[in-house]
């Protein structure tokens, strides 16, 4: 799995946030326009990316793009 | 595993019934300009039918009950088994089936029992009583489906708010010798069921002066609605739904050797229209044969199955021979996927109450 790759399937899943504005470190619930639909989508997003699961304590529980991402690899692994 | 096969069984009808209230969704308070339409097209939900006044599920499904009951020509005393599920029944006891059972006039000789569950909860009652009326020992039954969840919902919840309605279905199901077997998978993940869940007011944890006042406080929207553990946490039951339907919908196939193809329609319970385009595209087929109801009634929880069948389905499956796949799934968490084969079924126009 690589970061930049996810990186960019996750600013898929916004219309109005710029992919530019995204980053390993980038707190992603503090987004402006982070919602409980693009959380859902973020969901579906790895789903069929990874072919993971993430349920909601992982968004909950992960700060940052890079948390959500080492989450996901764990999982996968 | 639990895959059954059962025959002798004919699905013979579905009716429903609304509350007349009905919320709209571009009306909601918490909504920016154009946030409403933004989030409509999402969820696919415009408007919902929501109880007022005293109405309950059990009044719902007895004015289903009675226009199919007449639209079918069944004598009442035809009738052995009456099954009722809801998760807001009228009372504690007893259970709700028997305030419908005297309403409707059955007869003594009818046997009723409610099935206390949500979303998946129409097609595990379906499984008990095509299993009863397999044997030919009880010939004719009606499935009331219910639920008036709003109650318990404030008008300041984004999330929910927008997303739920109440209605009451009736479905009438007859032994039929030789009828084409109905076919179910019905699973269970209850380590993940606090994903949807009422903590309070149980036996666990009966109501306290402060968790009842927290309640009503809630439900009035004074206070902030917590997903973790208590109520809906829609993350959770989103995964559950884009994971384990499909899943379960492909080893029902696989069972029965069954081809999505050639369903006529694919009947999913409504959770919301992005989740069902999310399942429908996983399970290959295209959005024209799942029908919905979300727009004009919201996700009607276990109810929103018979809801669609009626309001969406009724030219379809009252013409010709039909296959019909579906799945109801939620709450448990639990899926429940069935197919079955239908001729000229009795669908009346939806009832306002």
């Amino acid at each position: 799995m690589d970061i930049k790759e996810f990186i960019e399937n996750f600013a898929d899943q916004f219309e109005d946030t710029d992919a530019s504005e995204l980053h390993a470190d980038t707190d992603f619930k503090a987004l402006d326009e982070w919602s409980s639909l693009i959380a859902l989508s973020v969901i579906a997003m790895v789903d069929e990316e990874y072919d993971v699961t993430i349920k909601g304590d992982d968004i909950r529980n992960n700060k940052t793009i890079e948390d959500l991402f080492n989450d996901v690899k764990s999982k996968k692994a | 595993m639990a895959f059954f096969s059962i025959p002798n069984v004919a699905i013979k009808g579905v009716s429903a019934c609304v509350p007349p209230y009905i919320e709209e969704n571009k009306d909601m308070p918490f909504y920016a300009a154009g946030e409403a339409e933004e989030v409509s097209k999402n969820i696919g939900v415009e408007r919902r039918h929501l109880v007022r006044d005293g109405i309950t599920a059990s009044d719902l499904c007895v004015k289903a009950a009675e226009e199919l009951i007449s639209k079918l020509g069944w004598e009442k005393d035809s009738i052995d088994l009456l099954v009722l599920v809801t998760q807001t029944p009228d009372y504690l006891t007893p259970p709700t089936a028997f305030i419908a059972h005297e309403k409707l006039g059955l007869s003594k000789d009818c046997m009723v029992v409610d099935f206390n569950h949500g979303c998946p909860g129409w097609v595990v009652a379906l499984s008990n009583v095509a299993s009863i009326l397999s044997r030919g020992d009880v010939k004719r039954a009606l499935l009331l489906d219910g639920d008036t969840v709003s109650m318990g919902i404030s008008k300041t919840d984004r999330e929910s708010r927008p997303l739920f309605g109440d209605a009451g279905t009736a479905t009438a199901l007859e032994f039929d010798e030789g009828h084409t077997p109905i076919e179910f998978n019905i699973g269970t993940n209850s380590k993940d069921g606090n994903a949807l869940k009422s903590i309070h007011g149980g036996t666990r944890n009966f109501w306290t002066l402060e968790s009842l006042k927290n309640e009503l406080d809630r439900r009035e929207g004074l206070v902030e609605h917590n997903p973790v553990g208590d109520g809906m946490d829609s993350m959770s039951v989103f995964s559950f739904g884009i994971t384990a339907v499909p899943k379960s919908i492909k080893n029902l196939c696989a069972k029965y050797q069954l081809n999505v193809d050639d369903m006529d329609c694919v009947l999913l319970h409504q959770a919301n229209l992005f989740m069902l385009k999310k399942i429908a595209k996983k399970i290959h087929v295209d959005m024209s044969k799942v029908p919905t109801s979300l727009r004009d009634y919201g996700n009607t929880t276990s109810v929103s199955i018979p809801m669609t069948i009626v309001t969406q389905c009724a030219n379809l499956l009252s013409t010709g021979h039909r296959n019909i796949l579906g799945c109801g799934f939620g709450t448990g968490l639990a899926w429940a996927v069935f197919h079955f084969q239908t001729e000229g079924m009795v669908c009346p126009n939806i009832l306002t109450y």
